[in-house]
This record gives structure tokens, C-alpha cells and sequence, in this order.
């Protein structure tokens, strides 16, 4: 590390007949430094509850950029003394005195974050611009790798999402989020249960006949599990004009370059409470549940042949999807998981538990020394772990039909 | 006069001139002793001379705001200062102040132009040296810049490393 850059400033007696030159180091300068946030008018804090580690979180918006930070109770503490009247060497003394310890490097960290979030008056500062320059080469591997890279940045948006999705909630969105809504949707599934245990012991013969017509039953199936998507995201976003709140964009893109997957940015939601912010969760897999109850009821009153086949398997796989996206222990960042960070009030869970991972082994080996959080961590990857496994092993026969080798 | 010459024979200016060169150059030379905290001249003021330093110590500054210059360079014996103004009529870009008692040796603009006209082969050597100055003191000046912006940048705890992810929730 360098030593700190330095100026030297001459500075003038108020007669002008001498003057002092002083040499600044930046550290100097730094510690005088008094942060001045945003006016209250541009930003809104919402207090989140308290985790299930025993932290809280706030989410701090720019109303103006449109621009979201989920900061820890150190960094909420500091957002309180940035007003502009503090410099950060006060600052840093009341921080002591508040939280018994103190590191520079947190207000270096949490002032780049609220510079990029360009929650701070009068920075000059830049995030600098990258070139990724790439070299040209014509091997095929090359090109493959081109492809796939492309494929994965392949991604289409629109920024006008919150104006659509709010003509749509005012011509009868509104209606999916009353409660008789709910009621009805309730009542079509324990129907269509009913229907698809009655049709359970045709299962066998609905197989054969689909995988009769492989080509049609894949595409029909594809087809409707991508509209499900895509109307299951659009209820999403709904959900959050229920509740006032923005909807930041929606799009589409291929998931690891291969998996086409609609989303909608509801962000602004953790300006609301935990209970609107589980209902637009639960708002998502709603879909499927309606649509695969309503193909099973079709299904069920269908005559036999492919059409009733094809009907029971889409609302088997509809079913299946809203349970894969409920179930929070999956390693993905799914509706399920979302409720269960939303509950537990950790929204980084995921992250911080995979984070976790590498140093595994050595905290294991000092057990003792284990906190809440971590805990709660380990919890969390282990039961991803069982749940993958589990899943996986109830899918043997598929997994094993699309091996290209007999494996038992 | 053999004084003045000595003493012409250590600016860095003029290493390239022999005696006689010096002693012509010399003869269009105006003493000036500057006390401590003078100023030579101030930034933005008509600029028509090059100052040479016998001795003490001449402190280049910009100014800043209020009371305040940032300095930009300290000049001491057998340097030189204010070349610019040998060329250029504008106003000039910097303050120079004497930092303690000083013996100055001023070339005017006209002097310098009858130089050109008279003894060309000096001018000629004068002027290949100032190029390589400018060029020395356009570098000093880069890294100047770069010192100035890695200051501005520390200052405000700027640090590209840091953790720069923003908050959000995709559904999908």
C-alpha cells in the first residue's frame, strides 16, 4: 500500500504580508470529512423486523435513482450521523462509544456503497467504466464459448414495467387480491385434488399414451409451463401495485444461458411491511395452483385418450412447479425462499450461507466459537443438501431414461 | 560582471552558452531583490519577463479559494520561473512568492525578442533548453494531476475494491 497523497496548501496571513505552507496527507483530510446525505425528501428508510440471528436490517431507497441498500444496524448507525454536521473522525468516536469497537474500513466500505447508490451530495467520485477486450481467436471452442456467453447475456427488459402492471391492477388486477379471489382458488384445488386422485390410477396409462407422441406432448407442456411463467411473474407484480409499490422492471432471460425464465424486479416491496411482502410472494405460485387445478378438473371430466393425458400431465407438472417454487431449502432463490428469509428477517441467508461454505471445516472444528447466524447458516445448507438428494432420488427413473447407458 | 557570469553558468537555462554568450546575456539582465513573503507577480497578472533565482527560495502557487493556494512548485538557486511570459501574452497562471529573502535576476520579453533578432545562435540555444524544460516540468505537472486525484480520491474514502452491490428482489 502507498503511502497517503499529499497536498501542499499555501495559505495566506489576512494581511498578506506572509504566508504558512502546511502539508495535508489525505487521511488528514479524510477524517475531516463530514458526509452529507441525501435531503429527507430523497430517500425513505423502512425498519425491517428483527432476525432470527438477532440482527435487523434496514432498506434504504433513493426515491430519486430508483436505488435500493439493505444496511445492517452499524451502517444504519452511521446513515444517522452522515447529516453533514459530523466529520468522520466524530463520527467514528460516536460509533465506539455505541458499539464498544470500530473499523475504518466500515465507513470506507459504506460510503463506496452509498456513493454508488448515489445516496451522498457532491461526490465526484466514478465507478470506472470497464473495456473487456476480448481476444480474436477462431477456434471452435472459442466460438462455442462466444455463443454461450452471448446466451447468457441474452436478456430482454422493459423499464416501463410499473406503468403497464398499474393500468393492469386498475382494469381488474385488483380483483386476484380480494379475498373471494382466494376463497374460489381454494375451493378449484381441494376439487381438482379430488379429481386427480380419482385419476391417479389411469397415471400409467396417461404415461403410455404420452410418451406415444413424445414431440406434441413436449411442446404442449413446454408451451404451457412458459405461459404459467410468464403469468406467474405478471401476478407477482401485481401483487406489489396492491400494495403501492413499484414495480422496478420485467423481462426475460435465459437462466445459465439455457433456461428461459421470466422476472419482475419488486424490490420497492421492502418499503412495505412482511405481511405485503409474503403476499406478493404467495401471489406467484398461485398461478400454477390454478392452472394445474383447472387442467385436473378438465382432465377429469375429459374422455379418455391423449387429450385427458395430456391435461393430467400438465396439471401434475403445474403443481409441481408451485411446490418447487414454495420450498425453500432448493439452493435457488425461489418464492419459498424469499418467505423463509422474509420470516426469519435475513435476507441474505442464501448469500451468507454459501459464503459461509469454504470455511465450513475450520468453524466446524472449533464448535464453540459458532454463532447464532452461523447456525442458523448450516441449518440452512444442510437441509438445501438433504432436500437436492431427496429430490433427485425420487427422480431416478427420469434421471436414469436420460442416461445414455444402463446404470443398474 | 564575473560575478553575474558565475552565477549564469550554474542556471540550468543557459549550461549550453559560453562566456561571451553570457556576459551578452547578462548585459540585458535586471537585478531585483525580493525580502521574504514579496510577490513577484500574481496570478492573472500581465506576464512579460522570465525570472532567474541567485539565491534564496521562490514558491509557485495557485490559488484555491479564500486565503488558500494549492503549491505547485518551490524554485531555489540557479532556477528559473515565469518563462512563459517570454512568449506569451497572457495573464499569468500562477502566483510567485518569495519564501525567504532573494536575489532575483529578471530577462524582459523585449529584451529576450532583441536576443532573437542579434544573436540568433544563443536564442537558439535558450530555446532548445527551455523545450526540454517544459518537457521535464509537463511530466512534474502529470504526475502532479495523478498526486492530486489519488489525494481527492483517499479523501473521500473512494475505493473501487469495496463491496458494490445494491439491494434487490427478483421475483421469478
Amino acid at each position: 500500500m502507498s503511502d497517503p497523497a499529499k497536498l501542499q496548501l499555501l495559505t495566506r496571513s489576512p494581511d498578506e504580508s506572509g504566508f504558512d505552507i502546511f502539508e495535508i496527507d489525505s487521511n488528514q483530510a479524510y477524517s475531516g470529512f463530514k458526509p452529507q446525505r441525501l435531503p429527507e425528501t430523497e430517500w425513505e428508510l423502512m425498519r425491517q423486523p428483527l432476525g432470527a440471528d438477532g440482527t435487523r436490517h434496514f432498506v434504504l431507497k433513493n426515491l430519486r435513482k430508483d436505488r435500493y441498500l439493505l444496511l445492517s444496524a452499524d451502517e444504519h448507525f452511521l446513515w444517522e450521523h452522515f447529516d453533514g454536521r459530523n466529520s468522520l473522525d466524530e463520527i467514528a468516536r460516536a460509533f465506539h462509544l455505541e458499539f464498544g469497537a470500530f473499523d475504518y474500513s466500515l465507513i470506507r466500505q459504506f460510503l463506496t456503497k452509498l456513493y454508488h447508490a448515489r445516496l451522498i451530495e457532491d461526490h465526484q467520485a466514478r465507478v470506472p467504466e470497464r473495456d473487456f477486450v476480448t481476444p480474436q481467436t477462431r477456434s471452435r471452442t472459442h466460438l462455442l464459448r462466444q455463443v454461450f456467453n452471448a446466451s447468457r447475456r441474452f436478456a430482454v427488459r422493459t423499464y416501463k414495467a410499473d406503468r403497464y402492471c398499474s393500468t393492469l391492477y386498475r382494469c381488474g388486477g385488483f380483483v386476484l387480491f380480494h379475498p373471494i379471489t382466494l376463497c374460489a382458488v381454494a375451493a378449484i384445488a381441494m376439487a381438482a385434488l379430488a379429481a386427480a386422485y380419482r385419476l391417479a390410477a389411469h397415471s400409467l396409462d396417461f404415461a403410455r399414451l404420452l410418451s406415444a407422441q413424445p414431440l406434441l406432448s413436449a411442446s404442449i407442456i413446454l408451451f404451457t409451463l412458459l405461459i404459467a411463467s410468464m403469468l406467474h411473474v405478471l401476478v407477482h407484480a401485481l401483487a406489489c401495485k396492491s400494495h403501492g409499490r413499484r414495480v422496478r422492471e420485467m423481462g426475460f432471460f435465459l437462466l445459465q444461458g439455457v433456461l428461459p425464465t421470466f422476472y419482475a424486479d419488486v424490490t420497492d416491496i421492502f418499503m412495505s411491511n412482511r405481511r405485503a411482502r409474503l403476499m406478493v410472494d404467495l401471489a406467484g405460485p398461485m398461478v400454477e395452483v390454478l392452472f394445474g387445478s383447472l387442467a385436473m378438473l378438465t382432465a377429469y371430466l375429459s374422455s379418455p385418450g391423449i387429450d385427458q393425458a395430456l391435461l393430467f400431465g400438465i396439471g401434475i407438472l403445474l403443481w409441481e412447479s408451485a411446490l418447487i417454487n414454495l420450498y425453500p431449502f432448493s439452493f435457488l432463490e425461489l418464492d419459498g425462499y424469499n418467505i423463509l428469509a422474509d420470516l426469519m428477517a435475513m435476507p441474505m441467508l442464501r448469500k451468507q450461507a454459501l459464503a459461509l461454505t469454504p470455511h465450513l471445516p475450520r468453524r466446524l472444528r472449533n464448535i464453540r466459537s459458532i454463532q447464532r447466524a452461523e447456525i442458523i447458516q448450516i441449518g440452512y445448507l444442510t437441509l438445501c443438501l438433504v432436500s437436492v438428494l431427496v429430490y433427485l432420488g425420487l427422480h431416478l427413473d427420469a434421471i436414469s431414461a436420460l442416461l445414455p447407458f444402463e446404470w443398474r | 560582471m564575473p560575478i553575474l557570469t558565475e552565477f549564469l553558468h550554474n542556471v540550468s537555462l543557459l549550461q549550453d552558452l559560453d562566456t561571451a554568450a553570457l556576459s551578452t546575456l547578462g548585459a540585458l539582465l535586471v537585478s531585483k531583490k525580493a525580502s521574504a513573503g514579496a510577490v513577484i507577480f500574481r496570478e492573472s497578472d500581465d506576464s512579460d519577463a522570465l525570472y532567474l533565482v541567485e539565491t534564496g527560495e521562490v514558491v509557485i502557487s495557485k490559488h484555491i479559494e479564500g486565503p488558500v493556494d494549492v503549491v505547485l512548485t518551490t524554485f531555489r538557486g540557479g532556477d528559473f520561473f515565469g518563462e512563459m511570459g517570454l512568449f506569451d501574452a497572457a495573464p499569468r497562471s500562477a502566483t510567485a512568492q518569495t519564501k525567504v529573502d532573494s536575489i532575483l535576476w529578471r530577462l524582459d520579453r523585449k529584451a529576450f525578442l532583441h536576443i532573437l533578432s542579434d544573436h540568433p545562435d544563443i536564442a537558439a540555444k535558450i530555446c532548445y533548453r527551455l523545450v526540454a524544460v517544459f518537457i521535464e516540468r509537463l511530466r512534474s505537472t502529470n504526475e502532479q494531476a495523478r498526486e492530486a486525484i489519488r489525494w481527492g480520491l483517499e479523501a473521500t474514502g473512494y475505493s473501487p475494491m469495496a463491496n458494490r452491490a445494491l439491494f434487490d428482489r427478483k421475483s421469478t
